[in-house]
């Protein structure tokens, strides 16, 4: 039982970090980003082509960084020109097409993913599973403490101002365009730091890690847990992740057929996203209004 | 050649009944409803259980797109029109959330394999060297008078004229006496109607999963940002811009550049050429093909 | 206030549901097995299952592993190597079961046996064929020949009637790719030429766009592999594009596709597929068609089977659930051969199946029919 908990703990922090850098874009810019699986995938995939070259894991990293942070940029870019519906199409449209190409071409692995990565701590058995949880603990704190300090910055109101008023921010003289690409910068950067601790934990990588179900998973954390708060997100994240868990259990619990596990993850997802937006928009952890300096 | 233009137009046929619904609705209530290819799933699925259920193909392809119809006025009462009330993104996670609670209720209704309609088997005909199918005649036909349909109750009859109104300044439309409420909805319940017959006609061609309403997606709405959303008969031309792309990329023997006698990109590219015009016109011409108003965010 | 409650609440709820789980009931012998009932390749898992099922039956009727009546916790991989290690983890942590048996796509078996390895627990790979699965690790092992078996003969039997230049058309998953690639391995060794490769993405309402592209390189015939129900339209859509009329059609593991296919599709279509040969092919034949009131939905349920059948023999030889003595078995078992559905198991140094019969299928109305 321990193993399992501390296994779905370890998944619950790396989709922790993956809620803090949606939040960050859609929760306090207001940049609604249904792409965000493709900068996660920019982690784990910087982490497998480091693995098929023989590079080192800092290498592997550096590359999820590079990648993520070209993609972050060209989201940014095309969200010059677009009002926030036609961008958020937008990036949905072009995860899926990187996801495709990923699938179809044989550098990436194909469908068949690139397998074999090595365990992070796998030296520790069998206190490996403890090492990892500490570590991705560590960098969900990291993380957090890195949002917190942003948004509660000169730069963090100038990212709720460009979500509330965008016409009133560029009168004021702040540079939206510039806003807009280092907030893709930074959660890029988030995504892609998860995508590595996933793809070195898993030690598997492949194209059913890049559907764009996924990203949706990512949105219901944070609307659940407080659009706006990352605290909120984080507890939405772990809700979520503990939820998705639960749902084989309650299947061996009630006898029920094992086709109803993948359908309630549809409905805990879909369900968990509509409920909130209906009858608690602002989520379980509101968005703390006036917080900056 | 005669064969590469007749996959187009089907191809076009496709995409053109579903993209004219998003934009049409769009028009009026201002934000895309990522839910009407999964609308058109429904339509193909409700139409194949009514015919194992004993209807005929007719009356259950008719039953289904009226039920269609109704549901897609359901959903937006109870909860497109009050996500709208908050902001337009947030409706469009909602029909996002919508859609994958329909995948769940296909999953557990039909499982993950794939449906038919029963169908007499026709031979095929061949006409200039174009091989077509009678059923593949059919469906363009019906969605050609479908489209024709609607391009009439838009342009002549007087709740196109309402409709153009509320689309175009709403609060001057319901200061004229325009009750807009009741306009937006027999559009959402017309557009149910297209979406169902945008997927019954797939099923008249070929099989329905699950998996459908996905692989629809990017097209559509490439198709109908292309046409300028909101304008809903521009959508058609979106809609064969788009065909042409794909059947251009999955068409083409690239053989001759790869140095092989033949060689084809996989199929499963073709939603990437409609992503790629997508991105360009978003990038130079947002508003679409037809717009020429400059616009900021 | 009150929100900070809720989400408190929320956590014990869901702490306390963990907690309520009861373990299996102490009468019962269980063993995991994981399979994809959901996303892509569920018929095949679905096959998977009812396989299985029958094993289970099967077994019980004998007596039961160790004394006891078998269960098999079945678990969703939902097509995800994400979802199927957590599905692992919970077997073996929480249900503790001594082997798990999985997946079907060797894109998730591979991680999933990696995993199974690093804790030490027997795996048995009932359905990928991929090369790689060779390399998973000492815990792991296959109830299935590897693709090269089954492409060589395929390649072989496909020159022996005399084409030389074929096109190939296969899913795009990893078995698929896996398919393809052996395939051209073996027949262009032997002497023929793979003209052009297609690969499809499943769940399409349309495969047009495909046959036209293998109908471009004017091969002397179409090799292809695909599950039921996209057989059976691809078929059709060869048949309406006038393709079948034209060369022959030959179809890599023939039954998957076969069922769901109408005759007036496939008239001439030839193929290979696993044998299900002998008392205990038969047996399983007969048994499957009385419980489910149908042919095999894929090749895959007899492996599934044979897995939940291999497994319990191994068990009851072991006389115990200790990791070592149940590997121990199975190796012997292995070693020694043991009689399922797919005819003789006999596992190799790297715990592969060594060999199984393949057999030439063609179609007469809408069955098939095995012709040397």
């Amino acid at each position: 039982m321990s193993d399992f908990l501390i296994h779905v703990a370890s998944i619950a922090c790396i989709y922790g970090m993956l809620a803090l850098s949606l939040n960050l874009q859609m929760g306090f810019t207001g940049l609604v980003n249904f792409g965000l699986i493709a900068l996660f995938g920019c982690g784990i995939y910087g982490a497998a082509l480091a693995h098929v070259m023989g590079w080192p894991l800092i290498a592997g990293l550096a590359a999820a960084l590079v990648m993520a942070g070209l993609l972050g940029l060209f989201f940014a870019r095309l969200g010059r020109r677009l009002s926030s519906d036609y961008w958020g199409i937008a990036t949905l449209s072009i995860a899926e097409v990187i996801r495709i190409t990923v699938m179809n071409e044989s550098w990436t692995g194909g469908a068949q993913g690139i397998s074999g990565l090595t365990l992070l701590f796998g030296d520790l058995r069998p206190w490996d599973g403890l090492a990892r949880l500490g570590l991705f603990a560590l960098a969900l704190f990291a993380t957090y403490l890195l949002c917190e300090k942003l948004v509660r910055s000169r730069f963090g109101l100038a990212m709720k101002l460009m979500r509330e008023e965008p016409q009133l921010a560029r009168a004021l003289g702040h540079d939206i365009n510039g806003i807009r690409a280092r907030v893709m910068l930074i959660s890029a950067a988030i995504a892609a730091v998860a995508g590595v601790l996933y793809a070195h934990y898993l030690t598997f990588v492949g194209p059913d890690q890049l559907v764009s179900a996924d990203t949706f998973l990512i949105w219901s954390m944070v609307i659940v847990g407080g659009i706006a708060n990352n605290r909120g997100v984080v507890v939405g994240a772990v809700l979520m992740q503990f939820a998705m868990a639960f749902v084989p259990f309650a299947k061996d619990l009630l006898g029920l057929p094992t086709d109803f596990v993948a359908a309630a993850r549809l409905i805990l997802v879909g369900g968990g996203i509509l409920l909130f937006l209906l009858l608690k928009p602002q989520g379980l952890l509101p968005e703390r209004v006036g917080a900056g300096k | 050649m005669f064969q590469f233009f007749s996959d187009a137009l089907l191809r076009a046929a496709d995409l053109a009944l579903i993209a004219v619904a998003l934009s049409a609705v769009y028009s009026l209530i201002r934000f895309p409803n990522v839910a009407l290819v999964q609308y058109a799933v429904v339509g193909a699925f409700l139409a194949i259980s009514l015919q194992s259920a004993g209807l005929g193909l007719v009356a259950a392809a008719a039953l289904s797109t009226l039920a269609v119809g109704a549901l897609a006025v359901l959903f937006n009462l109870a909860i497109f029109e009050r996500l709208l009330k908050v902001e337009s993104s947030i409706a469009l996670i909602g029909s996002l959330a919508l859609s994958m609670i329909l995948s769940a209720v296909f999953l557990l209704v039909y499982g993950p394999t794939a449906y038919r309609l029963q169908l007499p088997v026709l031979a095929p005909i061949r006409l200039m060297g174009v091989r077509l199918t009678t059923w593949q005649l059919w469906t363009l036909g019906l969605s050609v008078v479908v489209l024709a349909l609607f391009a009439l109750l838009l342009l002549r009859t007087r709740l196109g004229a309402e409709m153009r109104a509320v689309a175009t300044n709403a609060p001057l439309a319901a200061a004229t006496g325009i009750e807009t409420r009741r306009v937006t909805n027999i559009v959402v319940f017309l557009s149910g109607m297209m979406a169902a017959i945008g997927g019954i006609t797939l099923a008249l061609r070929g099989s329905v999963s699950i998996d459908m309403g996905t692989n629809l997606l990017l097209p559509v709405f490439a198709a109908a940002i292309l046409g300028g959303l909101g304008n809903a008969l521009s959508a058609i031309v979106g809609a064969i811009v788009i065909a042409l792309a794909e059947t251009v990329i999955t068409n083409t023997n690239l053989g001759p550049l790869m140095g092989e006698a033949v060689w084809f990109l996989p199929a499963s590219y073709a939603p990437v050429a409609s992503f790629a015009i997508l991105v360009l016109f978003l990038l130079f011409r947002p508003r679409g093909l037809f717009v020429s108003e400059v616009t900021r965010v | 206030m009150d929100n900070k409650l809720l989400s408190l609440a929320g956590v014990l709820a869901l702490g306390a549901l963990f907690h309520a789980v009861p373990a299996v009931a102490a009468d019962e012998f269980t063993l995991g097995a994981i399979i994809p009932l959901s996303g892509a390749s569920a018929t095949t898992g679905e096959d998977q299952r009812r396989g299985i099922e029958l094993a289970v039956k099967d077994v019980n009727a004998k007596g039961g592993v160790l004394g006891k009546p078998l269960k098999v916790i079945i678990e969703d991989s939902g097509g995800k190597p994400q979802t199927a290690i957590d599905a692992a983890k919970k077997l073996v942590s929480v249900d503790k079961v001594p082997l798990v048996i999985g997946e079907y796509s060797s894109g998730i078996t591979i991680p999933l046996g990696q995993y199974l390895v690093q804790e030490g627990i027997p795996h048995i790979n009932p359905a990928s064929t991929s090369g790689l699965v060779r390399k998973i690790g000492a815990t792991s092992h296959s109830m299935v020949g590897l693709d090269n078996v089954s492409t060589e003969f395929a390649a072989r039997d496909v020159l022996g009637h005399g084409w030389k230049n074929v096109t190939i058309l296969a899913m795009n998953n990893a078995f698929g790719q896996g398919v393809a690639e052996e395939f051209r391995k073996h027949f262009e060794a032997k002497g023929g030429k793979v003209l052009s490769t297609v690969m499809y993405t499943l769940g399409q309402p349309s495969y047009r766009r495909e046959l036209q592209q293998i109908e471009a390189a004017k091969p002397d015939a179409y090799v292809f592999t695909a599950y039921g129900t996209e057989g059976a339209l691809i078929m059709q859509e060869a048949f309406e594009l006038g393709l079948q009329q034209e060369k022959p059609f030959y179809s890599i593991l023939i039954t998957m596709m076969n069922k769901d296919t109408p005759a007036e599709f496939k008239k001439g279509l030839i193929g290979m597929d696993v044998g299900y040969l002998g008392a205990g092919g038969e047996s399983y034949r007969k048994d499957y068609e009385a419980a489910y009131k149908e042919g095999f939905l894929s090749a895959y349920g007899g492996y599934a089977h044979d897995a939940v059948e291999f497994a319990a023999a191994a068990i009851n030889k072991a006389g115990s659930t200790d990791h070592a003595a149940v590997l121990k078995a199975i190796d012997e078992l292995g070693k020694q051969g043991f009689d399922g559905a797919t005819g003789e198991i006999k596992l190799d140094a790297d715990r592969q199946r060594t060999s199984q019969p393949y057999l030439k299928f063609k179609v007469e109305g809408a069955k098939l029919v095995p012709y040397e």
